[in-house]
């Protein structure tokens, strides 16, 4: 019998061939695309619920830990908005949740969303009556972001109450009493955030938050090297290279986000990112 | 009606059904496990947390799948016939067949609870918590409470197996019960929260879940892992009228259980 050759599947093959390739040609151009790691969107409280299984610990469980993976230092201020709803969701499913209320103090009112961050200490606080912590943490966030001294005491004392020791219980209330005195202290704020690294189990959680200590304690050096500055020249430096051509500076310390560090109209050293909003 | 129960053990644990839920259970705790490393600050907590909703999912699906694979499937391959040949009551098939689900429920809540116990034990490595978890009877005290609420979803699955003539309608429904009444409670205190300021919802869902509220058990009363998770301590109002709320529910979907049993026809 002779062999006949199979054109057909041959035909099919070459064709099949071609379209591979072409396709394969094609796709070399196109960018892949890349789901987000920053967070987009919070669910009602009800979704959340429901897609739990009806359990509101789990889907608190789950809140959590998306917050936890999101990328925080890349994030839009939406962004931020989001994710301070989501934690905000996740305090009202499981006000106790301890990651909750410490991530959340370690975040959210840095990137402007002071408002859920206190939400969620408030509850935290309630709910975890034995914890000095979340008290703690509102009482710092009022003073630091809102300078209200006076209120920012009480809570501290109401920390302070928590405390089983009482040296640490004498502390924190000469803490208070210092605070009074002392708002907008970057150095403290800078200690606190510190304190929170030190507590950190995981090790990339603990230098992010290191990262912003030392973003806030070089701004504490601008902002010193700014005032000398005042007093020496009689006027507010113009810009961030005043303080480097007056000697009174070696070098721009290095953002560790990208953001930088720029200098407003009175001549006070901040935050790049926040000269913008 | 002993006999049927003894026989309800037995083939419940020869069937493969329940051998995968095992698995998954196991999965499940092994989960939990792994969760721990998301946390900062308390991975014990967070294995319990995740490992009591594993646990919490798997003795649901145990629940309706046993009573399923043991009533169910009995009515509909008529071999319950050979059952009711003996000389007993309709109800003392039923009532035995529902004891079997309820002590292997508590078997494997004992295995499931003690492998999460172990995760716990073992999660975190060598950090130590700012707030330890209680692995006391804390900890056995909210698995009791998640056998008693699948329980309630066995009684319940029960019910719809003694009426229903499709396959796998008791399963489904039995399933959309527990994540309902588990559902109760979170949307019924965003109500009387007050909604986040949506007062035309509270106006409109508030009083048809109040009433809801007598119909559908609220499920989510009988989960007590605030304690042996954060130390706060459940009352004993609480754990006394939810096991009562649970035993009161259960008893009337037995009776409608057997009632309807009593009038079905298997042909």
């Amino acid at each position: 019998m002779r062999h006949r050759l199979p054109l057909l599947p041959l035909l099919l093959m070459l064709v099949g061939g071609l379209v591979f390739w072409l396709a394969q040609e094609g796709l070399r151009g196109v960018t892949r695309f890349r789901p987000k790691a920053e967070i987009e969107v919070a669910l009602p409280v009800f979704v959340q619920v429901a897609m739990a299984g009806g359990d509101r610990y789990l889907a608190a469980s789950w809140s959590v830990i998306r917050a936890l993976v999101t990328e925080t230092s890349r994030m839009a201020r939406e962004e931020y908005e989001i994710l301070g709803q989501v934690q905000k969701d996740a305090s009202w499913l499981n006000p106790a949740h301890e990651d909750n209320y410490y991530i959340a103090a370690a975040i959210l009112p840095w990137e402007g969303q002071l408002e859920p961050t206190q939400v969620i200490l408030r509850r935290a606080t309630r709910a975890r009556f034995f914890d000095y912590q979340p008290p703690f943490y509102y009482a710092f966030n009022l003073v630091h972001f809102k300078g209200d001294v006076l209120a920012a005491s009480e809570w501290l004392q109401q920390a302070a109450e928590k405390l089983p020791d009482p040296e640490e219980r004498l502390i924190l209330q000469n803490f208070a009493a210092r605070w009074l005195d002392r708002s907008q202290d970057l150095d403290t704020a800078a200690r606190i955030v510190e304190a929170m690294a030190a507590q950190a189990k995981r090790k990339d959680f603990a230098d992010y938050l290191r990262k912003r200590a030392k973003r806030l304690r070089d701004l504490a050096v601008l902002r010193r090297a700014a005032a000398v500055y005042v007093q020496a020249q009689g006027k507010p430096a113009g810009s961030l290279n005043d303080l480097l051509r007056s000697g009174l500076l070696e070098k721009l310390p290095v953002d560790p986000f990208g953001f930088g560090y720029a200098i407003d109209a009175e001549g006070v050293p901040i935050f790049s990112s926040a000269a913008g909003q | 009606m002993w006999p049927f129960c003894l026989s309800a053990l037995r083939s419940g644990f020869r069937s493969r059904a329940v051998l995968l839920i095992l698995v998954l259970g196991t999965l499940l705790v092994g989960v939990a496990f792994l969760a721990a490393s998301f946390s900062p600050r308390q991975p014990k907590t967070v294995t319990m947390d995740v490992g009591f909703s594993g646990i919490r999912f798997s003795l649901i699906l145990f629940a309706v799948f046993w009573v399923q694979e043991l009533v169910g499937r009995e009515v509909e391959r008529r071999t319950v016939l050979y059952a009711l040949a003996y000389p007993v009551s309709r109800a003392a098939y039923l009532l035995g067949r529902f004891i079997g689900v309820l002590g292997l429920l508590a078997v494997a809540a004992a295995v499931l609870g003690s492998l999460l116990w172990l995760s716990v034990i073992l999660s975190g490595g060598h950090y130590t918590q700012s707030y330890p978890v209680q692995t006391g009877w804390p900890f056995w005290l909210a698995i009791g409470g998640l056998w008693v609420d699948a329980a309630v979803v066995a009684a319940f699955t029960l019910w719809i197996a003694s009426l229903s003539t499709v396959q796998m309608l008791p399963v489904a429904l039995g399933v959309l019960f527990a994540v309902a009444g588990k559902s109760l409670g979170a949307v019924l205190e965003y109500l009387e929260r007050g909604a986040a300021g949506d007062a035309e919802l509270v106006g409109r869902f508030g009083p048809l879940l109040q009433i809801i509220q007598y119909v559908l058990p609220d499920l989510s009363r009988l989960d007590w892992r605030g304690w042996p998770m954060y130390g706060i301590p459940v009352s004993d109002a609480s754990v006394s009228y939810g096991v009562l709320l649970a035993t009161g529910y259960l008893t009337v979907l037995l009776a409608l259980a057997v009632m309807t049993f009593r009038r079905r026809e298997f042909f």
